[in-house]
């Protein structure tokens, strides 16, 4: 029987469990040299979209774009799974899982703080991808008619940039692990997504041919292509010269990942982690493809059953919203955000009753 | 007056099932044991007796098929009775990752104590277990007896009335073996209870009040050690500075006496105290110190025996 914490300090002592738990969960997944490979492969062929250009239709920023909410979701998919299959399934194999729950630890703050340490790996991994694809659509060759300047204009600085932040996060990684016997994976993960964060921050004080932006004036965003934040008059601190219109949808990509997250969590207390990983994809591609196989099903069909209970994926895929300026409404984004919390509450549920039954030996 | 019951169980049954629920094995049959506050008691039993499995179902890890289980006067799932209780599992399952520090730091954060008492714990734990040299490096790679004193070590995080030890000497050198059985006198002169597997019977008749022997799920025997191992009509006698001539003259005349055969030896010492006592030579043997938040004096409510 599942019981609730009973005291205010009981409800703090869980807390504290749940972060321990959580933030273990986290460090052991980064480390995890897989974990890496799989931020390394979505922020590089991220990155790596504008160098390799296959077409120039003036679409080159979206082709950048999508591929990066592509690696995003796909990656993270991939990444979500692998980390909740090592971090529960193979716990609970091991032996690990066991000497948690010997301790005063109830097994549903085990299976929540196990998902909050998996969606932490996939948050960080977000913050990078979702910051390389800012920077590959930045990068992309833009037409611009300038005072002084008319044709496709690409972005060298911050590529180079950006590739540069990739091999420092690295080397420094590496320098702490020789020099202060830190842990690489967890160097190298968190400065390869950090690195991309600052890429992108920086990259908002110059324009798009290395020229720097003076930090008053509207007058000075003349050499400037892309979108600005900027004061009417006065004081301009910050030209973030990205597609900043990416954030809504990378977001409903975050909310589908947490969802994914927590599906694979359920699914590693009672599967392994290649079992998990295959039900994750078969209900992504079942998810992005519901409409298809849904469209005017009954209710009491199996067609209609599987649209009832499958997470309509294509709730969080709005690629397409934001081509030729488009814009995702925040209040979508926030109604998803509910649709997203529903989901994983339900997967958990599931998943903490699984766990409850099972047998750690 | 006999002091509480802290673990009881009647009835005990554990049956394991496939993926289809078909019974596989029946580990458990029926056990039926306590084991009484302040006592070292141990359960022995070949491999697949069953004792790892009761330990589990103490712990709450396994659900019992049948049957009934008190630890501490709760249901071993309550979790607060699990903050009670310290559990050294058979295999020191850690996080590789983790350094033997975080290792307890975690395990002090589970019981939800503050990040103060469990760094002073940790430290003193680790000087305990002689790891501090050794407290920043992986625990993944660590020999399997460096990575057992780390169990042990988080085994007492939360100095506990209720130790269970499963194998606790399983990959230790005779010395770490000596420190863990010196541990185990000290913590239950210090009124901790503990439980204990092994399969090193002298490692439990070192250290053991009451005994019981698992065999297939079913208990054979239980009891003192004291009352299992006596032979009640037989008497030794140690004599110490006869000469061997002596010694068969006496025997011979003790034979007269009795009217039956009269066995004689001369008695050796163990080689475990032998190894300790060739290894002491060089210092290498260290004078075994318990942490000084596991003392009596230092836990309220505890005391001796």
């Amino acid at each position: 029987m599942i019981r609730p914490p009973q005291t205010a300090t009981g409800v703090w002592r869980t807390l504290k469990q749940a972060a321990a738990i959580a933030g273990t969960t986290l460090t052991e997944a980064i480390q995890q040299p897989v974990a890496l490979l799989i931020l390394l492969a979505a922020v590089l062929m991220t990155l790596l979209s504008p160098v390799f250009q296959f077409h120039r239709f003036s679409e080159d920023g979206r082709l950048a774009r999508d591929s990066g909410l592509a690696c995003m979701l796909v990656f993270g998919l991939v990444l979500a799974a692998g980390t909740a299959g090592r971090s529960v399934a193979d716990e609970i194999a091991r032996g690990t899982a066991a000497a948690a729950i010997g301790k005063p630890v109830s097994r549903v703050t085990f299976v929540l703080a196990k998902w909050l340490g998996i969606f932490g790996v996939v948050a960080l991994f977000w913050c990078g991808v979702l910051a390389a694809t800012l920077l590959a659509e930045r990068c992309s060759a833009h037409f611009l008619t300038l005072e002084d300047f008319s044709g496709y204009a690409t972005d060298p600085w911050t590529l180079v940039s950006s590739f540069l932040g990739v091999a420092l996060a690295l080397a420094a990684a590496a320098a702490g692990h020789y020099w202060r016997r830190r842990r690489f994976g967890v160097g190298a993960f968190a400065g390869v997504a950090l690195s991309q964060v600052a890429v992108a921050a920086v990259s908002g004080f110059y324009n798009r041919f290395g020229q720097l932006y003076p930090l008053h004036g509207e007058a000075a965003c003349s050499g400037c292509g892309g979108e600005h934040a900027h004061a009417a008059a006065g004081l301009v601190w910050y030209h973030p010269e990205l597609n900043l219109r990416v954030l809504p949808v990378a977001l409903l990509v975050l909310f589908a990942l947490a969802i994914f997250a927590a599906l694979a969590t359920a699914l590693a207390t009672r599967l392994q982690t290649g079992a998990a990983l295959a039900v994750c994809a078969g209900v992504l591609i079942l998810g992005l493809a519901g409409d298809a196989f849904t469209a005017g099903a009954t209710a009491l069909s199996l067609r209609g059953l599987l649209a009832g209970v499958l997470p309509d994926v294509q709730h969080f895929w709005l690629c397409d919203a934001v081509a030729r300026g488009g814009r995702v409404a925040w209040s979508y984004v926030a109604e998803a955000g509910a649709y997203a919390a529903t989901c994983c509450a339900i997967c958990l549920t599931a998943g903490c009753l699984a766990f409850q039954d099972r047998d750690l030996g | 007056m006999e002091s509480a019951k802290v673990i009881e169980t009647l009835g005990l049954r554990k049956t394991f099932r496939d993926f289809w629920r078909r019974p596989v094995v029946e580990a458990v049959k029926g056990l039926d044991f306590s084991v009484r506050q302040g006592e070292v008691f141990g359960l022995l039993g070949p491999n697949g007796s069953g004792k790892s499995t009761t330990i589990k179902m103490l712990l709450g890890l396994l659900h019992p098929t049948a049957g009934e289980i008190r630890v501490l006067g709760a249901a071993p799932s309550d979790t607060r009775v699990k903050a009670r209780i310290g559990y050294l599992p058979e295999v020191s399952h850690l996080h590789p990752f983790l350094t033997p520090r975080e290792t307890l730091m975690y395990y002090a954060s589970l019981f939800g104590m503050s990040h103060g008492v469990a760094a002073r714990r940790t430290a003193e734990l680790l000087t305990m277990v002689d790891l501090a040299h050794a407290a920043d490096r992986a625990v993944g790679r660590f020999s399997k007896g460096m990575a057992r004193r780390v169990g042990v070590a988080q085994a007492l995080v939360n100095a506990p009335e209720l130790l269970i030890l499963d194998e606790p000497t399983s990959g230790l050198d005779p010395l770490g073996c000596r420190e863990v059985k010196d541990l185990v006198r000290l913590l239950a002169r210090n009124g901790v209870t503990v439980l204990m597997t092994s399969h090193l019977l002298a490692d439990v008749e070192d250290v053991c009040d009451r005994v019981a022997i698992l065999d297939r799920g079913v208990l054979r025997a239980e009891g003192q050690i004291a009352d299992l191992l006596r032979k009640p009509d037989a008497v030794r006698f140690l004599v110490e500075g006869l000469s061997e001539e002596e010694a068969s003259a006496l025997r011979r005349e003790l034979e007269a006496r009795a009217g039956c055969r009269v066995q004689q030896d001369f008695p050796a010492m163990s080689l475990e105290a032998f190894f300790l006592q060739v290894v002491a030579q060089d210092g290498r043997l260290r004078t075994f110190e318990m942490a000084p938040f596991l003392q009596a004096e230092h836990v309220p409510g505890k005391g001796p025996a």
